[in-house]
């Protein structure tokens, strides 16, 4: 069980400022909860990697040689009779190949936002649904009561309306 | 209690969209009731009545081999562009307008795919051989032949709604995770799952950020490519007409078009019946949509007029002849009647004063659409009745098994959107409230009750 002190405010800026108070007091990274992406994320709790664009990028690129290899390899199996003209016409399986590029492309990127956020969430965890309405949410994790006032005083310093204390299963 | 002049808050377009999808009246029922009982009497039964007696009840014959299906399958694909173009195309741009009216407008992408596809079951003419376009290795040793566009649109058409769906389902997890919050029952577990989790916080707000920008920037090119696709199940033949190479550029304008002009009327339809979202649908985005249609039907007009020059100077006595056939012709009025709906009604989105007007943009959105069909149908019509050899010249009507199911499409997509209101939030909740100022200060309140 870890448990977590959990202040909710009224405004982004007063929820960056009580975040980067809790970081720069040595409490381990605190997380934002809020009903509309935040502005200024990074600056305050560093910069965040993505990695989705790996997975576009490959998807994309298996994509193309799978389509392209789709319409060239059936075109060889099974043999039509063409006049003379080539086999593996390069225009039309051209187009067959963009669109697997792009279907894969999709494909991949989607995977990439699963693996990356983490989502589907198979355990309960911290959660405030005032935080899908109107309220900004800063969370931080608390190893003993001390520990949970100090960040209930700087919650509050940085004009928390509402601070909580909640559990989560590990 | 909000006061009438007080610009709606978070908590509002909150209770609105939450509410949209979980109190239903019974006016809901009675038109869902409508929508489905049209499609079953006018697009399933006369389809199942064609499967019976054959393709010829659909008026159907040579040489005019299309018909108002072909016609039909492109306006419902051109009519999904609409979505792409709000969307993808003004998320890049960072347009503050679309965020109240995307949602729906993927919506309509992803059910105009849907009847479009429904349109291709229908048009065969032996569908009792469909198993032969299916890949699967068979004694015939026939696999379905990648050179030919139809091929081109199956994979195009099954990219563009796969990617729609994708698109539609990852910008609406937040908004179905705010919704699951205010759930109970049957509906909170869909939504739960729905949601994946999703709790709205740093990271999974920078994931999806990227996600669905990288989705964007997929989705553009392929909406261009999917409607040039279908332009080329038409320019990839040999017929006069129908031979060209603007048909590209000429479908994805007119799609996009098209399109535009369906969310005008989804727009007006979304804030007259459903409580509330006329705080959040207003005249700026009507006005929006209004600039947008003109510099569309301008462009229009003008690929119009250059398939027009062009034929008329090559000087081949094919080109002289189709385009005789189309704007003096047996189908001449339809012709006509197109430019006015198409390139003369659109020029009153000039005037600040119509694109405000809410009704009259309504008026002018069902009018392009119906420009938009009889220009699909024109494209089908004139060139299929006029090939090169007079024999292969025919005059065609449309059957009321063909009238019929077009009005029957027509319910089937209302069908599909009246249930998608009630499941997906039809408004971006997350997105709108970017728009707005934060909310002031006020006592925290426990979850309202849910009414179901």
């Amino acid at each position: 069980m870890t448990n977590f002190a959990v202040g909710l405010f009224h405004g982004p800026d007063s929820a960056l400022t009580a975040a980067g108070t809790l970081k720069g007091a040595g409490f381990a990274t605190p997380e934002l909860m809020s009903p509309v992406p935040i502005e200024g994320v990074e600056e305050v709790l560093g910069e965040k990697k993505s990695v989705i664009k790996h997975f576009t990028f490959f998807g994309g690129l298996i994509g193309g040689i799978s389509g392209f290899l789709l319409a060239a390899v059936t075109a060889v199996l099974y043999l039509h009779p063409t006049g003379g003209r080539p086999i593996i016409t390069i225009p039309p399986f051209l187009i067959i190949t963009y669109e697997a590029t792009i279907f894969f492309g999709i494909l991949f990127t989607v995977l990439g936002f699963i693996i990356s956020a983490r989502l589907p969430a198979f355990r309960d965890r911290v959660y405030v649904p005032e935080s899908a309405v109107d309220k900004f949410v800063v969370t931080v994790a608390c190893d003993d009561d001390e520990h949970f006032k100090r960040a209930e005083t700087i919650l509050r310093d940085a004009g928390a309306e509402q601070v909580r204390e909640l559990a989560e299963e590990d | 209690m909000q006061a009438e002049t007080k610009d709606p808050q978070y908590a509002d377009i909150h209770r609105d969209v939450v509410r949209s999808i979980v109190e239903t009246g019974p006016r809901y029922y009675v038109a869902l009731a409508t929508a489905l009982g049209v499609t079953l009497l006018c697009f399933f039964f006369p389809w199942f009545y064609q499967l019976y007696y054959g393709i010829g009840a659909a008026g159907v014959n040579h040489p005019q081999v299309w018909g108002t299906y072909l016609a039909s399958f492109i306006f419902w694909i051109g009519l999904s562009h609409s979505g792409t173009l709000l969307s993808c195309v003004l998320h890049l741009s960072n347009s503050a307008w679309r965020k109240a009216m995307y949602r729906s407008a993927e919506a309509m992408t992803l059910f105009s795919l849907m009847v479009a596809a429904t349109f291709v079951m229908v048009h065969l003419g032996r569908p009792w051989f469909i198993h032969w376009a299916l890949p699967y290795p068979n004694q015939m040793e026939m696999w379905p032949n990648f050179r030919s566009p139809l091929l081109f649109d199956v994979m195009a058409i099954g990219t563009y709604l796969t990617g729609s769906s994708i698109f539609i389902y990852m910008g609406s997890i937040p908004d179905f995770a705010a919704v699951r919050d205010r759930t109970t029952g049957w509906r909170n577990t869909m939504y739960t799952l729905l949601s994946l989790g999703w709790r709205g916080t740093d990271s999974e707000w920078h994931r999806l950020h990227w996600a669905y920008t990288f989705l964007a920037v997929l989705i553009i090119p392929l909406a261009v490519s999917v409607h040039s696709i279908v332009s080329w199940d038409f320019a990839l033949s040999i017929v006069p007409a129908l031979h060209q190479t603007i048909f590209a550029p000429y479908f994805v304008v007119g799609a996009i078009f098209s399109g535009t002009a369906g969310i005008v009327t989804v727009m007006f339809v979304l804030r007259k019946y459903i409580a509330g979202f006329d705080q959040y649908i207003t005249r700026v985005h009507f006005d929006n949509l209004g600039k947008l249609l003109l510099v569309l039907s301008l462009i229009w007009t003008y690929i119009n007029a250059i398939e027009l020059f062009t034929g008329w100077y090559s000087g081949a006595s094919t080109e002289h002849e189709a385009l005789q056939y189309k704007l003096f012709g047996y189908y001449a009025p339809l012709y006509w009647e197109m430019i006015l709906f198409f390139a003369v009604a659109p020029l009153l989105c000039i005037f600040k004063r119509f694109r405000t007007s809410f009704v009259p943009m309504l008026i002018l959105s069902i009018a392009i659409n119906i420009g938009m069909y009889t220009e699909r149908f024109l494209i089908v019509g004139t060139s299929l009745s006029r090939q090169y050899l007079p024999d292969a010249w025919g005059v065609y009507v449309p059957s009321l098994v063909e009238l019929s199911i077009i009005l029957g499409s027509f319910a089937l997509f209302t069908t599909l959107f009246l249930v998608f209101v009630k499941i997906f939030p039809s408004i971006s909740m997350y997105e709108v409230k970017e728009t707005m100022d934060i909310p002031k200060t006020e006592p925290i309140a426990p979850p309202e009750g849910n009414p179901a």
